[in-house]
């Protein structure tokens, strides 16, 4: 039996997070692992969450945001994330804008939860940190409930580098009252 | 049909305070008018990503009008970004796209898919901006402009604009990208975000 909740960040860490950060819009096309956080984003009146059609978009519009002094994360799937890579290079590299990432490790298996996802069989999954290194862009794995606060470290890494940082979801983010019932 | 000066320079007159985006031909035009003009940012080299640059901007400045100067076949690689303006609802958001039918105008003359009758405002329409609009004169878009940008938003707008001749050939066979093409659009934006005293990082 698969302890989701021992390999998940919630839906609330996250938002608390988000709150100490200062993280007042999001930009998404969104994320199946996700959903949670999605659907607690919908209800929190101070985050305003934004859905493009194309990740290249939801990186567009974070760094226009940015530029407007908004402060901004930006929810992707792996798979979008490697859609999306000439914005990312464009905005985050190129032009040096701060942005935060937070990336689904969509299609990993559950045999693989709790060990390295370089790893994985899936190549979706195992390809994600080296190309983040490829790229020069740092990176924290959200593997556990201990997890959240790598989130605020991705945040200041994006600041202080002024460029992006990435968070990797590597499993469902927890539905709050569904893993305190259970 | 109007020159892309002619559609430059019309806008140019009238933003005020305006924030611009511009891309591809837009920005090269923009360059020769109002070179370093405060507010202005090209979207380069990002073929595409003008108009949600630019609704960024708009949703982080409800205070601010922004105008997006897009191209027909930059506004192609993005179309369903009109969908997501048209979700967001930026009510000071404009977005003009400067219709030629080529890539590369002035340069290769390459047709744009769609180029032989593609009904752009009627794209728009369909996504939910509030106004469309098309102008194919100088004379009619100079006329209409003020009405535009004090009217409905999310607004967009499709020029009927002619392109040069091609000027890649035999005699002029490649041109190279400067430095400044990959620098420059950060230095605008940290340019925009310092003017408009966005100063948390």
């Amino acid at each position: 039996m698969t302890h989701h909740s021992h390999y998940a960040v919630t839906a609330s860490d996250v938002i608390a997070a988000f709150q100490r950060c200062g993280i007042d819009h999001v930009t998404t096309v969104p994320d199946m692992l996700q959903i949670a956080l999605h659907d607690a984003l919908e209800r929190e009146p101070g985050i305003r969450q934004i859905n493009c059609t194309t990740e290249d978009q939801a990186i567009e519009v974070a760094s226009g945001l940015w530029a407007g002094g908004a402060r901004v994360a930006v929810l992707v799937q792996n798979q979008g994330f490697y859609a999306g890579i000439n914005s990312l290079r464009a905005l985050g590299l190129d032009s040096k804008i701060p942005l935060l990432f937070m990336i689904g490790q969509f299609g990993r298996e559950w045999s693989n939860l709790g060990q390295d996802p370089r790893q994985s069989s899936r190549r979706m999954v195992r390809m994600l940190e080296p190309l983040l290194e490829l790229l020069d862009i740092p990176y924290w794995r959200l593997e556990g409930p201990g997890d959240a606060s790598h989130i605020d470290t991705a945040w200041r890494a994006s600041r202080e580098r002024s460029g992006p940082a990435a968070l990797l979801v590597g499993h469902f983010i927890g539905f709050d009252a569904v893993e305190s019932a259970s | 049909m109007m020159t892309l000066m002619q559609a430059c320079q019309i806008v140019d007159e009238a933003r005020e305070e305006a924030i611009i985006v511009t891309t591809m031909g837009a920005m090269g035009a923009t360059d020769q008018l109002a070179p370093q003009r405060p507010l202005t940012v090209a979207c380069v080299p990002l073929m595409g990503g003008a108009a949600s640059l630019g609704m960024g901007l708009a949703l982080a400045r409800p205070d601010r009008t922004v105008m997006v100067l897009d191209g027909d076949a930059s506004l192609l690689m993005e179309l369903g970004g009109l969908v997501s303006v048209a979700q967001a609802q930026p009510d000071n958001f404009f977005h003009i796209v400067i219709n030629n039918g080529v890539q590369f105008a002035g340069l290769g003359n390459l047709q744009t898919p769609g180029h032989s009758g593609i009904d752009f405002t009627g794209l728009a329409r369909a996504a939910g901006y509030r106004a469309c609009y098309r102008f194919d004169s100088a004379e009619q878009f100079a006329a209409g402009i003020t009405e535009v940008l004090s009217g409905p938003a999310p607004a967009f707008v499709e020029l009927a604009v002619s392109h040069n001749d091609a000027t890649l050939g035999p005699a002029n066979p490649a041109v190279e990208m400067t430095d400044a093409r990959f620098t420059r659009m950060g230095d605008e934006l940290r340019d925009i975000r310092a003017r408009l005293g966005a100063g948390r990082a």
